[in-house]
């Protein structure tokens, strides 16, 4: 009996403290599913914006609206003509007058034009060079480099063909010619679906987003309530009042994600989940509470709700741009690869894809999770540290 | 509607938006934050991507053929490899990004005029940048295929190697850019992203205006004071597109003189146009801030509404005709899309209301749409 009165205070402290973590993480989630609007917004972007995100969008060169101005009117140039089509062209006739495209280029109705000069079929016969011109509305750079370098691959195609047949060697076939035959594969999306790649980027900035937005907001609202007040003169340390919050949020979390995983990335998109499902849930976990110390963070600065949105956008954003998703870190600047390698997001998005499309394994990917804790670490302390300073 | 009661409410929530010191800033801020990170992030090009080879030959022809990869200033090369399995490796954890497999017998049958297939292995799982990889690995591989039946012509025909070259090629094709002649990504994505971060920030500032009051019951002196509903709303929003406007300048400044974007329109005519995009924008926050009742609310609501939108369906980084039918009619019915064919008009084709006087029009309905909605949605007398 003696011998236990010295553990006693220990054991009644421990089962005050987990008392008291268990009422403040019942009243997190008591909080969050009274909120419906916040409920509703978390569904919405779980399920509808990451459907959008995936459905609508595609990077690529499709269908570009293309008029011929076709001042040769013969079989040949007709041939080259029909071979600009589906799924990169889209032909929309023919023009009467060079200056009818400016116009029409002008007025965004047409992407591109081509013009096929006079004597072209007769040119094409003797062997006599000849060009033709194709004019493209490059507002938007990367398209307008793609329209060129299709357009250019077909004409090539097309001049090939016809010196060949000119020439008399094609009569024999390929099979006799030394050349090189392409053939190239994409592993891991073999069929060039953006669906899987927007859905899935997606869905991880929603995540992030989350992460560093709900805890901030639930926070300053306590504050702009006055129930932090409450808070302050309860028996609660900051660490009790902090990690119920995060926790909460991270379940709400982790249950949209699993949301968005199986009903729209595997239901309606058919991504095929390769790896190990809680390798990226045990990721995800760990992610989203270590980002959460950033909205613990920002709810320190901001004394009111429209501070905490903008601080967000201020935080998130570059987290966004500096991620690799948007921009190849084999294409950015020297600085700018230096500020990817601090953002989690980067290692985060690194791990996913790896998990989810790649089929990568903890063995694949110790080095980006090992970041992922460091860079969280750092975040997560850097939010306590300003939450206890600012309760004492 | 009594124009000093509108003064008064505009002073008075001018008032309060620079007493508040961190929203102050922030509004100027992160305006200008967004273009930096923007314009320097956002770049689409794709270049040195890392690429590893098979080569099971190892012969002069195959070294020859791996030169034009790392010659090339689209690909950087990380080195030979034994097998495919170390490939693999390589591809899943994200070392390279393209892979060719030189077969045996590469030399032996190109000497022999047979053809040779040559695999090229690319990490598919961003699209945009597997598309454009692949094209670069079509266009290296028709460049020696060129070369190589020019050799064939040259010691069949016994025609010499220059000419076999030109009779390979009797078409060539001229690519005349229009609007964007060096064909610069930022070029075309600053004066676009002026339209993005104005259709994000003013309806986020503005968002808050109303329902802060409702949900603080400052509402109630508003219901309690002889303020008319528009006297109300109108003096609400002025300080507001006031502070967009500012910013807005500040943004051309940027796309113009930081990145360097040719500025070719009327600039009064595109100040009068992004004025009325800018009503527009905050006429957005408006109604938002008008029908919810809590500030989360608020601002959950405006970013549905305007980042997802502004971004996908705006025709920044998707031209409207590429989108799919659902997506085309979301993308009409709001301002973005007119906004941008406004913006690139004036910046990069210089064309003026002749032209884009339909997207002008839009605007002005657009924004006497939106307030009418905010102006009969916002009651004195609430019902609950």
């Amino acid at each position: 009996m003696n011998g236990e009165q010295p553990n006693r205070p220990f054991v009644a402290r421990a089962a005050v403290w987990y008392r008291r973590m268990q009422v403040m993480t019942v009243k997190e989630f008591l909080q969050l599913f009274r909120d419906t609007v916040v409920l509703g917004f978390m569904v919405y972007v779980f399920t509808m914006d990451v459907y959008l995100a995936g459905s609508g969008v595609s990077l690529e060169l499709k269908n570009a609206t293309t008029v011929v101005h076709d001042a040769d009117q013969s079989a040949s140039s007709r041939e080259l003509m029909y071979r600009f089509r589906p799924p990169y062209f889209k032909l929309d006739g023919e023009i009467a007058h060079l200056e009818q495209g400016v116009r029409l280029l002008d007025q965004g109705e047409e992407m591109l034009a081509l013009y096929i000069p006079p004597h072209f079929q007769e040119d094409l016969r003797n062997g006599k060079p000849t060009a033709v011109q194709l004019q493209v509305d490059s507002t938007n750079s990367v398209l307008g480099l793609l329209a060129a370098g299709y357009g250019a691959r077909i004409v090539g195609q097309f001049g090939l063909e016809a010196a060949l047949l000119r020439l008399g060697v094609a009569g024999d076939g390929q099979e006799n010619l030394p050349i090189i035959q392409d053939d190239h594969r994409a592993w891991f999306n073999p069929n060039q679906n953006d669906a899987w790649f927007m859905s899935i980027s997606e869905l991880l900035t929603d995540i992030t987003l989350f992460a560093i937005f709900l805890p901030g907001a639930a926070m300053v609202r306590e504050k702009e309530r006055g129930t932090v007040e409450q808070l302050l003169v309860s028996p609660l340390s900051p660490f009790q009042i902090m990690f119920p919050k995060i926790l909460a949020m991270t379940a709400v979390i982790l249950v949209g994600t699993a949301l968005s995983l199986f009903a729209v990335l595997e239901g309606v998109f058919h991504v095929p989940l390769q790896g190990s499902l809680t390798l990226f849930f045990a990721v995800t976990t760990l992610y989203v509470f270590t980002t959460a110390g950033l909205g613990m963070f920002i709810a320190t600065l901001a004394r009111n709700m429209a501070q905490v949105g903008m601080l967000t956008v201020l935080i998130f954003l570059p987290m966004i741009f500096l991620s690799g998703a948007w921009t190849p870190p084999e294409a950015m600047t020297y600085w700018m690869r230096g500020l990817m390698y601090i953002s989690p997001l980067h290692y985060f998005l690194d791990a996913s894809f790896g998990i989810l499309l790649k089929g990568a394994g903890l063995k694949n990917l110790w080095d980006s999770i090992l970041a992922i804790v460091l860079i969280g670490s750092i975040n997560f302390g850097l939010g306590m540290w300003r939450f206890r300073r600012q309760f004492q | 509607m009594n124009m000093k009661r509108v003064v008064v409410v505009a002073h008075k929530e001018w008032r309060e938006i620079i007493r508040d010191r961190v929203f102050f800033s922030l509004s100027f801020i992160v305006p200008v934050v967004m273009m930096l990170l923007l314009g320097y992030g956002l770049s689409l090009d794709v270049e040195n991507i890392p690429f590893a080879v098979v080569d099971y030959d190892r012969s002069a022809l195959s070294r020859d053929y791996t030169y034009r990869f790392i010659g090339s200033r689209y690909f950087a090369f990380k080195g030979y490899v034994s097998d495919e399995r170390a490939l693999a490796r390589l591809l899943t954890e994200n070392r390279v990004r393209a892979a060719i497999i030189i077969p045996e017998k590469f030399q032996e049958r190109l000497l022999n005029d047979r053809p040779v297939r040559v695999q090229t292995l690319i990490d598919g799982t961003f699209p945009s940048r597997t598309m454009i990889t692949k094209g670069y690995v079509i266009a290296i591989n028709s460049a020696a295929s060129q070369e190589l039946l020019a050799g064939y012509l040259s010691r069949k025909g016994g025609m010499p190697l220059k000419e076999a070259r030109q009779v390979l090629q009797p078409v060539s094709l001229e690519v005349r850019f229009l609007y964007n002649q060096s064909v610069k990504s930022i070029w075309s994505i600053a004066p676009k992203l002026i339209m993005v971060i104005l259709m994000v920030s003013p309806p986020f500032l503005t968002a808050l205006g109303v329902v802060r009051e409702k949900e603080s019951g400052s509402i109630y002196n508003i219901y309690a004071s002889t303020v008319s509903r528009g006297e109300f709303l109108f003096g609400k929003v002025t300080p507001y597109i006031a502070i967009s406007s500012f910013n807005s300048l500040v943004l051309w400044a940027l796309a113009t003189q930081l990145f360097g974007a040719p500025f070719k329109g009327n600039f009064l005519f595109y100040l009068t146009a992004t004025f009325l995009y800018l009503i527009c924008t905050t006429g957005i926050g408006l109604l938002v801030s008008v029908l919810v009742r809590t500030q989360i609310a608020a601002m959950m609501v405006t970013a549905i509404v305007t980042l997802v939108p502004g971004v996908l369906y705006s025709g920044v980084l998707i031209p409207i005709t590429s989108l799919t039918k659902t997506a085309q009619m979301v993308a009409h019915c709001l301002p973005a899309m007119y906004y941008t064919n406004i913006v690139v008009g004036c910046f990069l084709k210089g064309v003026g209301l002749r032209v884009l006087w339909l997207d002008t029009l839009v605007l002005v309905l657009y924004a006497t749409a939106l307030f009418t909605l905010g102006y009969s949605l916002f009651h004195k007398r609430p019902s609950s």
